[in-house]
């Protein structure tokens, strides 16, 4: 019996004991095959999955070195039929190709006729395929690649696309590393991303997503199309990339509700681009305006269900997702990876804390007792209208303020979800708020005058969830939140946590109210950051009111 | 010529001959037949040669085949030449098995056997009658087509449809006119016999194989195999405990006709994380072992036995499964093929006779070819050589597949632990290959927790009911949840208690939401109380509870009061209104319903283990069973030979004369005996000595010395 730091389980999933000596190589080993599903303190676990199985089959493994990493890390003794079944799964990648034929265009192919037949009898998949040139090839209607690929995939057959991308308008963009240095992980993300064609990265919140964007537009060295949340968001990677590429400001283009800029780059916001006008999407054409090179979706985790659509229509374009948190209440995470592409780098968050790259931080729920009347309240309150009862009332105002001015001082933001409560806050505190019709000009003043430390203290909305760099932001304190959503929490959090000039860490504090369903709700959504190894500390709100 | 009969060539036959041909056939022993002719028809019985046919194999049942061609009594040299020369030494074996037997020095088959063959043996048609000749030579000139058909009767079926007997195609009456062919019907035709050996070039079998075909397969290292094997043993006793974990959290119930539903099947395949086949295989072996029941009110629950069995090594639990499966006759395999749908597993319908032999056919095999991943079509072809008779596909590769779940075999290929245990070896060096068990867990900021191996059962036990299971394997995954805490209160688990068990076991300190969700359910845990009683009392008069309460003459209801007006006991109602009465109350009783009652922490079935019969071959006798079977044999055939009247009467003087001289002689005797109801019985004795009006002697039925009164002996004479 080998004493490894791997435990394979029988449901596929496999537990890294991070203690362990061997523990780094055998991370380094189980990743290209692995899917890391959470990482927390002791023991981290992986799953395997056919798509990380064929991901690791695309960049050239073999079942035979995936079953021998696993002989040789494990502790215990692997089922036989688990590693058949590896091997099966990894066997069906690759019988299928898309190939780019001379005269038909995209083709599929497969050196095995019967499953060949078995996918061309497939209902979804069968309206894609047109005419059969031989045996072994079928021509695929155009514009059919992307969704073809999605349909083969959930027949458990993917297809190896060899069909290329196309390069797009050359452009000349490069990193200039001046008074700074691309780190480590974001050039392998990018390098990942680069060699995989399409696809996803996981990075925590402050870890410099943006420059990874920017070293795949120096990779691709072509016209890109960025797409992001809002506009803040867009003028922020307007000054990243000006300030990280040799990209002129003329150069860069926006293309938002206010703006209609088509330049070599071009940053789109997800809402212009789902926009309406008289049932269509007008805006959609974008895509269209420029052969371009590389598109990038920051936020991935958010892109709406038309963009979506039409990204199954540019499967011959590249495509780099970006992420902190890839877990989507709808469970379209799926459909995220076989459109974009397979996750291509992710990496612990505790991890990137260890190299200093992102603010440590301390989370700290504070459980909050209603009042007897307020329980009484709670308890014959309508279903649908308890959370926000439970979320917005008064001892919470009070625990807030409190907390608030106890940091006074220090950069503070206040996050809620309910506006009439932020409104309170917002005048208890004399602080201001910044809402959804807070105007685009107005937001970013405010938000530059928080960064220059005039205001110190801030009430946001969920406005502020996503994309909005607040570098000196050290005290979040969440009043309220979008129900039990986990990447809500975990973008909250991701406020904090770019790193301080003067290495402090962060606080980040979840106020909930104690035996209601605000508290359940919590306990979801500090899931996804537990399962990064965020231990939360519960106070009681007391404690902050007596002192 | 006279013939010999089989009862007399069994009768010649050695006493060493005899025994083994009962240890081939042992179903002719039980019971013992009474003398050699009661044996001969037991042997020439139809089940008992099914029985004997099914532990032949193909060269065997080639050769019995052919036999069934030859006219009787047959030499050894046809026999011969009708198959091949190797034949000889299966000559032998069909001999003790007493599928032929000798007349003189030719050979003749038990006469049943041919109707168990068939009237054409080997494919071969009727004989030519009598008055019928072929001439061979004639087939040189034989007219198109003639041949082709020939040809094809020739390896059998022997028969032909042609269209019309009246007008047949030049060829056909070409055949039929020089009796290469014979109408059977106006429509049909047969090839006799003897063309047909002819066209076979003299030979009846068209193939010989005289031995098993090769097994192939892939080869594996021994190493690997047993790794494998371990993780399928360590797996499959997991699979085990599981089962019967969920269905003492959740007991399925029954079907009418007996079984578990398919929707409980499905539940339970889910829950353990692997198919229906195998959930329904480990659910089966369970229930042989006694490990669940079939309670009486239809809930399928563990036995205490499980409770047994759960402490004891995983060595000998594994042993015993092995061991039980081994032997059953019951096939899990059937259950969920499209054939068999009212097959259900712990059902009554499983049993199928000969799979155990098979079993061990197919494991034999296994062993005889270590280190080899057999290949499913070679393995097949080998047992339907060595066991034509039982030889099924789907049984065999459900063997096989069983073998690989239980870890007799790892990889495809027998494992050592397997081996030694089919060996009947005591020690399989299995305990110590398994992965120790962990007396720790590691908790996590998530409130999961990880046992990094096997726990050891106390911790498991705990763990399990404060906490669900996320992910199985080597390792178990816990998670804490409010509802998982709630079952550990509910079990009669403490917070605190919780709180300090977890220190103990963690290796890493408790995270603190985690202590809070615990001291959270634990303050709300028990707020309600809910309870049962037999009987309550209740009056509007809380004067009269309070009397009640007091009066020492009602001590031994042991009354409680629940609220003012309320008060409770444990005895039950009749007891308490007898007793109210006498105190002199005039209590009136109400509808009982509504009296809760609250299930028992973990669930057992009252009843005794009734694990369902084995069906099975009949096991090889004992050394022992086999002499004394002969003996009693050959002392039935002598008592037979001396039919009671031959004895002649004696008067007690005379048989004393006659058994002093006797004894002195040392003869075997034949004695009329009265029992005490005045029925006389001949017993062949061998006398020993006479004292006190008593014969001490030995009887050769019983084989036993015993005494016989002397006054009843009613003759003697010496035994032929």
């Amino acid at each position: 019996m080998s004493d490894g730091p791997l435990i394979v389980q029988s449901d596929k999933t496999l537990l890294l004991d991070v203690d362990h000596l061997l523990s780094d190589e055998c991370r380094r080993a189980i990743a290209s095959f692995a899917e890391l599903e959470k990482s927390p303190e002791h023991i981290h676990t992986y799953r395997l999955t056919p798509l990380g199985l064929w991901n690791a089959r695309a960049a050239g493994q073999d079942a035979e070195t995936v079953i021998d990493v696993l002989l040789k890390y494990s502790r215990y003794a692997v089922p036989h039929a688990l590693l058949v079944d590896i091997a099966d799964t990894m066997s069906r990648y690759g019988r299928l190709r898309l190939e780019a034929h001379p005269v038909h265009g995209l083709v599929l192919v497969s050196n095995d006729p019967a499953v060949l037949k078995e996918v061309t009898r497939g209902k979804k998949v069968a309206p894609m395929l047109g005419l059969q040139l031989d045996e072994e090839t079928i021509v695929v209607h155009p514009g059919q690649r992307g969704f073809l690929k999605q349909a083969l995939l959930k027949l458990g057959w993917p297809a190896e696309d060899f069909a290329g991308y196309v390069d797009g308008e050359h452009h000349e963009i490069d990193l200039v590393q001046e008074g700074w240095q691309i780190r480590k992980y974001q050039e392998l993300a990018a390098e990942g991303f680069w060699h995989g064609g399409s696809g996803v990265v996981v990075l925590p919140c402050g870890a410099g997503k943006t420059i990874v964007g920017a070293a795949a537009m120096a990779h691709a060295k072509a016209t890109t199309l960025i797409l992001v949340t809002n506009t803040v968001a867009a003028r922020q990677w307007r000054d990243e990339l000006l300030k990280r590429t040799t990209l002129h400001e003329d150069e860069i283009g926006e293309y938002s509700g206010a703006k209609k800029e088509i330049r070599p780059v071009t940053i789109a916001t997800y809402q212009v681009m789902t926009t309406k006008k008289q049932g269509i999407y007008a805006h959609l054409d974008l895509f269209d305006a420029i052969d371009w090179g590389l598109i990038i979706y920051d936020e991935v985790h958010l892109l709406p269900a038309p963009i979506f659509r039409f990204t199954a229509d540019i499967q011959s374009r590249r495509r780099l997702g970006l992420t902190a948190t890839l877990v989507r209440e709808d469970g379209m995470e799926g459909e995220v990876f076989s459109l974009i592409g397979p996750k291509r780098f992710d990496v612990p968050w505790r991890e990137i804390e260890a190299q200093g790259y992102i603010a440590p931080a301390d989370c700290v729920e504070v459980r909050v007792t209603l009042t007897d009347a307020e329980r009484l309240a709670y308890a014959t309150a309508e279903p649908e209208e308890r959370y926000r009862f439970c979320a917005t009332t008064q001892t919470k105002l009070r625990v807030a303020v409190e907390l608030a001015n106890k940091h006074d001082g220090e950069q503070v933001l206040v996050i809620g979800q309910y506006l009439d409560q932020l409104d309170a806050i917002g005048e208890a505190l004399g602080a201001p708020v910044i809402k959804g019709d807070t105007p685009v000009k107005e937001r970013e003043r405010l938000f530059g005058l928080y960064r220059t430390g005039e205001i110190t203290c801030l009430v946001v909305s969920k406005v502020a969830n996503f994309s909005i760099d607040l570098p000196e932001a050290t005290i979040a304190i969440q009043v309220s939140g979008t129900f039990g959503s986990r990447q809500e929490e975990a973008q909250r959090l991701g406020r904090v946590l770019r790193p301080k000039s003067d290495g402090r860490g962060a606080r980040f504090y979840s106020v909930v109210a104690r035996d209601t369903v605000d508290q359940d709700f919590a306990q979801n959504r500090q899931r996804f950051l537990a399962e990064q190894g965020y231990a939360y500390r519960i106070i009681d709100a007391d404690e902050i009111l007596n002192s | 010529m006279s013939t010999t009969s089989f009862a007399d060539e069994l009768r010649a036959r050695s006493d060493a001959a005899i025994q083994q041909l009962f240890e081939l056939r042992p179903d002719l022993v039980t019971p013992l037949p009474s003398d050699f002719s009661a044996l001969a028809a037991r042997a020439n019985s139809t089940p008992s040669l099914i029985r004997a046919l099914e532990n032949l194999n193909k060269w065997q049942i080639d050769l019995i085949t052919a036999m069934c061609v030859l006219n009787e009594p047959f030499a050894k040299s046809e026999i011969l030449t009708i198959t091949d020369k190797s034949a000889a030494e299966e000559l032998d074996a069909l001999l003790s098995r007493g599928l032929i037997y000798e007349d003189g020095k030719k050979f003749r088959i038990v006469g049943n056997l041919r109707n168990l063959i068939g009237d054409e043996p080997a494919g071969l048609g009727p004989r030519l009658p009598a008055n019928l000749t072929v001439d061979y030579s004639l087939l040189a000139t034989a007219p198109e087509g003639a041949m082709v058909i020939l040809e094809r009767l020739m390896w059998g079926p022997p028969r032909g449809e042609i269209g019309n007997l009246k007008k047949p195609t030049p060829a056909i009456a070409w055949l039929l006119e020089r009796h290469f062919l014979l109408a059977m019907d106006s429509k049909t035709v047969v090839l006799p016999r003897e063309v047909a050996i002819h066209l076979r070039g003299g030979i009846v079998i068209r193939e010989v194989n005289g031995s098993a075909p090769e097994l192939t397969g892939t080869a594996r290292k021994e190493r690997e195999i047993d790794r494998a094997a371990i993780a399928n043993v360590s797996t499959f006793l997991r699979w085990c405990e599981e089962l019967a974990h969920n269905w003492s959290d959740e007991p399925p119930t029954a079907l009418r006709s007996g079984g578990l539903g398919v929707r409980d099947l499905k539940r339970t395949a889910e829950h353990l994380g692997v198919d229906e086949n195998c959930a329904a295989f480990v659910a089966e072996l369970l229930f042989i072992s006694g490990l669940i029941v079939i309670d009486t009110d239809d809930q399928i629950l563990p036995t205490t036995n499980f409770d047994i069995w759960l402490t004891r090594e995983l060595e000998e639990r594994w042993h015993g499964l092995v061991s039980l499966w081994i032997e059953t006759s019951r096939v899990s395999g059937l259950i969920g093929k499209v054939e068999s749908k009212n097959v259900a597993p712990l059902g009554p319908e499983l049993d199928r006779a000969g799979v155990p032999a098979l079993r061990r056919s197919v494991l034999k095999i296994l062993q005889s070819h270590p280190e080899l991943d057999p290949d499913k079509n070679s393995f097949a072809s080998v047992i339907k050589w060595i066991s034509p008779q039982r030889f099924n596909q789907d049984y065999v590769e459900w063997t096989l597949r069983e073998a690989e779940w239980l870890g007799i075999t790892g990889q495809g290929a027998i494992s050592s632990f397997g081996n030694s245990l089919l060996n009947g070896a005591e020690e399989l060096g299995l305990q110590a290959a398994l992965p120790k068990p962990v007396d720790h867990i590691l908790i996590q900021a998530d409130n999961s927790a990880v046992a990094p191996g096997p726990l050891t059962i106390e911790i498991s036990n705990m763990i399990g009911t404060i906490a669900d299971i996320e992910s199985r394997g080597g390792a178990t995954v816990y998670r804490f949840s409010e509802a998982s805490i709630r079952r550990g209160l509910d079990h009669g688990q403490t917070g605190e208690a919780i709180k300090e068990f977890l220190k103990k076991t963690s290796k890493t300190p408790i995270p603190q939401p985690l202590e809070y969700l615990i001291a959270d359910v634990a303050k709300r845990h028990g707020k309600l109380r809910i309870g049962s009683s037999n009987t309550y009392l209740r009056c509007e008069d809380e004067g009269l509870i309070a009397q009640i309460l007091h009066d020492t003459s009602l001590d031994h209801l042991r009354m409680r009061k629940l609220a003012p007006q309320v008060l409770i006991t444990d005895v039950d109602l009749h007891e308490a209104i007898t007793a109210l009465r006498e105190a002199g109350y005039m209590p009136a009783s109400e509808n009982s319903t509504g009296i809760l009652i609250s299930a028992p922490t973990v669930r057992r079935a009252k009843s005794r283990p009734k694990p369902p019969r084995i069906l099975s071959e009949i096991g090889t006798p004992t050394q022992t069973v086999l002499t004394s079977a002969v003996r009693a044999l050959r002392a039935g055939e002598r008592a037979t030979s001396h039919k009671p009247r031959d004895v002649p009467r004696t008067t007690a003087n005379q048989t004393l004369e006659l058994l002093h001289q006797f004894i002195e002689d040392q003869t075997t005797l034949t004695i009329g005996y009265a029992d005490t109801n005045g029925g006389v019985s001949n017993r062949v004795i061998d006398p020993i000595s006479i004292s006190l009006g008593t014969l001490l002697a030995k009887d050769h039925t019983t084989g036993e010395v015993q005494t016989f009164r002397i006054p009843r002996i009613t003759g003697v004479s010496a035994a032929e």
